[in-house]
């Protein structure tokens, strides 16, 4: 059975279930609208039992699976699928089996079951009165039993959610922008909004997403990526949520102005002229005065503004634009600062076709002075990205390549992350990533089993090193 | 239809979840909302709404964990029972949660405390703009503790998700392991020993000393985040705003300007005369710096001469009248020095209007300033329907002797209100202008007797000769015989002060003289005539004063030696 159809096979199933279960709270056994409500169950289940082994239904937080393919919620089954699975965590219950040659008889019983009381140990007093029923080919597991590993699918699920939806927000607001419209506001704050969650309940996930590197929405990546970085390092300085918001906000809009410079200014290819770099060095100012037009005056996004307008000043203010009034640059601009300077070397973009590795920028960073970054800001963006932050393309000392996936929350072991590994030493893929740990020592103490031999760019080689993480 | 709460028909399902209590909750929810829209957070009947919420969800932990509900687009479900149904859009709650994808909401203990916030979101969002932050945007800022909510993401609806693709070729990998180790030269590891690969990944990222964050630069970041928390963003901004001005993009300085003038209402708005005195210090520096083109400047003159509108200030007045404004007296006072003559009128009416004495000194002193930076304004001025500003200007001509008011204060003479023509006489009294002086004879016939005395006075200080023959009408009048003993004075000190060469002898008879009978003038007269001869400083005058100095009336005997003491000294 495709996806697709077990996709709406199943939400007709959980809504005859709860139909069933409704009519069973209400009615009799022998009531006509139990009957019928039985009768419809069983069918759905039945035909899902013509194709499949057996339904297997699962509740991950707010999430339902049939046998491994999550059930949309929408418009229509929210409150149905809200009430099902109140129901099932109630009684301790994460998985509802369903084996084939199921019989009608079995669900009323179970059924019931459902609607009473749980008792002070859930699932087992549940499991207990099941056992003196006739029930026997519908099986119920605990809660959690997969959740790890469902948590975590569902986590980065709602990180590409959050993303892709940032993104969009990215396009549609720049997009605005460049028809000289005004920046809406609500888009963008929900954006952050999911940002900042996702930052909150998943920074890895979230950050895994910045790997996902596509020349044609450079624009709007970055402005999503920055936005992940600020927060990122605004989360390592112990912001509270709401001044992550701020600066997200800050961050996501911090290149509106190039909106207003000629589009094909901003894509040149190759590199700009004295003229036409003085010209793009108007972007800040004009994203400032930009940042005017969003609502009314009295919401005017303040800080925001300056970190549009003061992100690329340096610390030294040899940057631009130029000050003729005292200026020091607030520490959000800073952060976005350092942000922005991370994705854009680490990115393919109009100016820059080979970019650069992000340990090499992150090495530059922090021992090139010049280039005018917060020093304490490198090293909060270092401590949340690690020496080698996630997408790196790193060779291991064993020869096997591998793809950086999780930064080692260690601050003594920011060099050692985990890794997904892609190949064995001669370069032939691996079925199936080995995930390892490289601060796992071996049989020395204090020695790793596996090390950094060195990065390398995937690009170069054709290697998209979202492909193994996302 | 209105909020209805909705009670179960269904007895089984009523003996386990209180469905009644959660309807009346939800309806006492729906009234507190409304009161929120009527009546500000501290208006006791708003506070009693609160309380009565606050006290429904109390009643309810004692039954429920929490209260669940479904959200639909009209009504409210706890479980499968309905506990709210409002088809009316613009008032139900349902509606109010359901448009912007809430789906299911938690009302967790403890949320009693956290209503007033939830009403102010629902409020916010009810009246929310399109572009506004909608309800989950709001509630996300709201952070409540006790209330959860669950919702489908309607801005998020069709996104296509990104994807892994299938991941690179071996031949691709094996490249990579090809070109970037096999034929890598051999390095610092090779030598050795010839099994170690060569190390390439600089030594220093594998020292931690060296980017990890100890205790004192976190300490340095958290004093970085104070600042930037205590940091004036505002003013940082309008300093990017003035720095780009002065670019000198003449369509950059369009927009700046724009964003300049949108600015200072809503400055105003919001009682931060401060930073609207920031912007008011730039706009005047440039106006008179020189750099600026004829229009720019035509525009920055009219910003501020805008400001001094009657309508511009009036908007300023009434919210200072009503406190929804506080600024510090120096800081109004900052912005007030930056009013033009336009701003006088208004200034001067609330002046005389505002119950606040603080505030009256204030705007005085702003009117002071500016009426001597602006002496046509208050010429101007003269002319006002409103005599309460009338009279005032009429004050500030004479404080500050502006000449060329002279005209403006003749007609003022005539005024029918009292206070304008008092106003009028004493300026024209601190100009002393001669033509000025024909018509203010006229006013020694005024109805009010302050001003007849104020004009005597005047006239007799410039020693007007040609009101002499109005004097002596006067003084032989029945009237100046009826009037209060200080008109008297006033009248008969002012013509001794005009020097009459006949004076000496018609006021001698009015001193010592008898009538038909042998009867003489009234006390009061006499000694007011007394008063005349001691002004004129002659001796004739004490001669004739002289020959009354034992007159057996006491005040006239009083009268007497004072003015010969006097002896045509200058009235102190």
């Amino acid at each position: 059975m495709t996806a697709s159809s077990l996709q709406d096979q199943g939400r007709r199933l959980l809504s005859a279930m709860h139909g069933a279960m409704r009519a069973l709270k209400l009615y009799p056994l022998e009531n006509e609208a139990v009957q019928q409500a039985i009768d419809e169950l069983h069918a759905g289940a039945e035909a899902i039992l013509r194709s499949e082994e057996g339904i297997e239904v699962r509740v991950v937080g707010e999430f339902f699976f049939l046998n491994d393919v999550r059930l949309r919620l929408d418009l229509s089954n929210f409150a149905t699928f809200g009430n099902v699975g109140q129901t099932l965590q109630a009684h301790g219950i994460g998985t509802v089996e369903v084996l084939a040659g199921v019989g009608r008889e079995e669900w009323a019983p179970f059924l019931s079951l459902l609607g009473r009381t749980p008792g002070s140990d859930p699932l087992q007093s549940f499991l207990g009165r099941l056992s003196e029923t006739p029930v026997e080919r519908i099986e119920v597991d605990a809660v959690g039993d997969h959740g790890d590993e469902l948590e975590e699918e569902e986590v980065f699920e709602q990180a590409k959610r959050t993303y892709a939806q940032s993104v969009q927000v990215a396009k549609d607001v720049l997009g605005d922008v460049r028809l000289g419209k005004a920046v809406n506001a609500r888009k963008v704050k929900r954006a952050v909004q999911g940002i900042v969650d996702q930052v909150l309940a998943d920074e890895p996930s979230i950050v895994t997403m910045t790997t996902l590197r596509d020349f044609d929405e450079y624009t709007f990546t970055h402005c999503v990526n920055v936005c992940i970085f600020s927060v990122v390092m605004g989360q390592r300085l112990g912001l509270d949520r709401l001044s992550l918001y701020e600066l997200g906000l800050g961050a996501l809009l911090h290149d509106l102005g190039k909106m207003r410079l000629p589009h094909e200014l901003v894509t040149k290819p190759g590199g700009l002229n004295d003229e036409e770099w003085e010209h793009l060095k108007e972007h800040p100012a004009l994203g400032l005065l930009h940042l005017f037009q969003t609502g009314g005056y009295i919401d005017v996004p303040y800080r925001q503004m300056l970190m549009a307008y003061e992100h690329h000043m340096k610390t030294d203010l040899k940057g631009y634009p130029t000050n003729r009034r005292p200026r020091e640059p607030g520490i959000f601009s800073r952060i976005v600062a350092v942000a922005d300077g991370f994705d854009a070397a680490t990115s393919v973009r109009s100016y820059q076709h080979k970019p650069w590795g992000a340990d090499e920028v992150l090495r530059e960073m922090r021992e090139n002075r010049a280039r005018g970054y917060d020093q304490l800001l490198v090293k909060a963006l270092i401590a949340a990205t690690g020496v080698f932050p996630i997408g790196t393309l790193v060779i291991l000392d064993t020869y096997e390549l591998a793809v950086v996936s999780k930064t080692n929350p260690d601050p003594e072991k920011l060099h050692l992350p985990t890794v997904k590994i892609i190949s064995d030493p001669m370069g032939v893929p691996l079925t199936q990533p080995l995930e390892w740990d490289l601060s796992t020592e071996g049989g020395v103490p204090g020695e790793a089993t596996r090390t950094i031999l060195k990065t390398t760019d995937p690009q170069k080689y054709g290697i998209r090193v979202a492909d193994y993480l996302i | 239809m209105t909020d209805d709460g909705l009670r179960s028909t269904d007895e089984g399902l009523g003996a386990t979840l209180p469905i009644a209590e959660v309807s009346e909750l939800v309806v006492t929810l729906g009234k507190a909302l409304r009161a929120s829209q009527l009546y500000d957070e501290n208006n006791p009947v708003y506070k009693r709404f609160v309380t009565a919420l606050s006290g429904a969800f109390t009643g309810l932990w004692g039954e429920l964990d929490q209260v669940v509900l479904h959200v639909q687009e009209d009504t409210l479900l706890l479980e499968d029972e309905v506990v709210y149904r409002n088809a009316n859009r613009s008032e139900s709650i349902a509606f109010l949660l359901f448009k912007d994808g809430v789906r299911l909401v938690h009302f967790l203990p403890g949320f009693e405390s956290q209503v007033p916030r939830f009403l102010h979101v629902l409020n916010r969002a009810r009246h929310a703009r399109q572009d506004d932050a909608d309800l989950l945007t709001l509630l996300w800022e709201a952070d409540l503790d006790h209330f959860k909510y669950r919702y489908v993401d309607l801005l998020a609806e069709g996104l296509a998700l990104p994807e892994a693709g299938m991941g690179a070729s071996a031949s691709d990998l094996r490249e990579v392991i090809d070109e970037e180790v096999r034929s890598e030269p051999e390095g610092e590891g090779a030598q050795e020993g010839a099994e170690s690969p060569p190390a390439t990944a600089a030594r220093d990222d594998f020292n931690p000393t060296l980017y990890a964050l100890d205790a004192s630069d976190m300490e340095e970041l958290r004093r970085e985040i104070r600042a930037e928390r205590e940091r004036d963003v505002r003013r940082d901004v309008l300093h990017a705003l003035f720095d780009r001005f002065e670019d000198g993009d003449e369509a950059r300085r369009d927009e700046i300007f724009d964003i300049l003038r949108g600015l200072l209402p809503a400055f105003l708005a919001r009682g931060e005369i401060s930073l609207t005195n920031t912007v008011l210090a730039q706009v005047r520096i440039w106006e008179g710096s020189g750099v600026l083109t004829g229009e720019h400047r035509e525009r920055m003159t009219g910003l501020l001469n805008e400001l001094s509108t009657p309508e511009a200030l009036e908007q300023l007045i009434e919210a200072l009248e009503v406190g929804s404004i506080t600024p510090s007296a120096d800081e109004l006072g900052g912005f007030l020095e930056f009013l033009r003559g336009g701003a006088l009128g208004v200034l001067v009416r609330a002046t005389f209007d505002t119950d606040s004495r603080e505030l009256a000194r204030v705007l005085g002193g702003a009117v002071e300033s500016i009426a001597q930076r602006n002496p046509g304004a208050v010429v101007s001025l003269l002319a006002s329907a409103d005599p309460v500003v009338a009279a005032a200007a009429a004050r500030i001509v004479g404080e500050h002797r502006i000449h060329a008011a002279a005209g403006g204060l003749r007609d003022l003479l005539y005024s029918e209100h009292e206070p304008v023509r008092e106003a009028a006489v004493d300026a024209v009294g601190a100009l002393q202008v001669p033509t000025l002086m024909g018509p203010l004879v006229d006013t020694l016939l005024d109805p009010e007797p302050a001003i007849r005395i104020a004009a005597a006075r005047v006239l007799g200080q410039v020693r007007y000769r040609p009101a002499t023959d109005r004097f002596r009408e006067i003084l032989d009048s029945r009237e100046i015989r009826q009037a209060e003993r200080s008109e008297k004075i006033a009248f008969f000190e002012a013509y001794g002060r005009l020097g009459d060469p006949g004076g000496i002898e018609f006021l001698d008879r009015i001193l010592n003289g008898k009538g038909f009978l042998g009867r003489r003038e009234p006390p009061e007269i006499r000694a007011s005539a007394a008063l005349g001869l001691g002004r004129f400083g002659v001796p004739a005058a004490r001669a004739a004063l002289e020959k009354a100095e034992g007159d057996d009336d006491p005040i006239v005997r009083s009268a007497v030696i004072r003015a010969i003491a006097m002896d045509g000294e200058a009235e102190s």
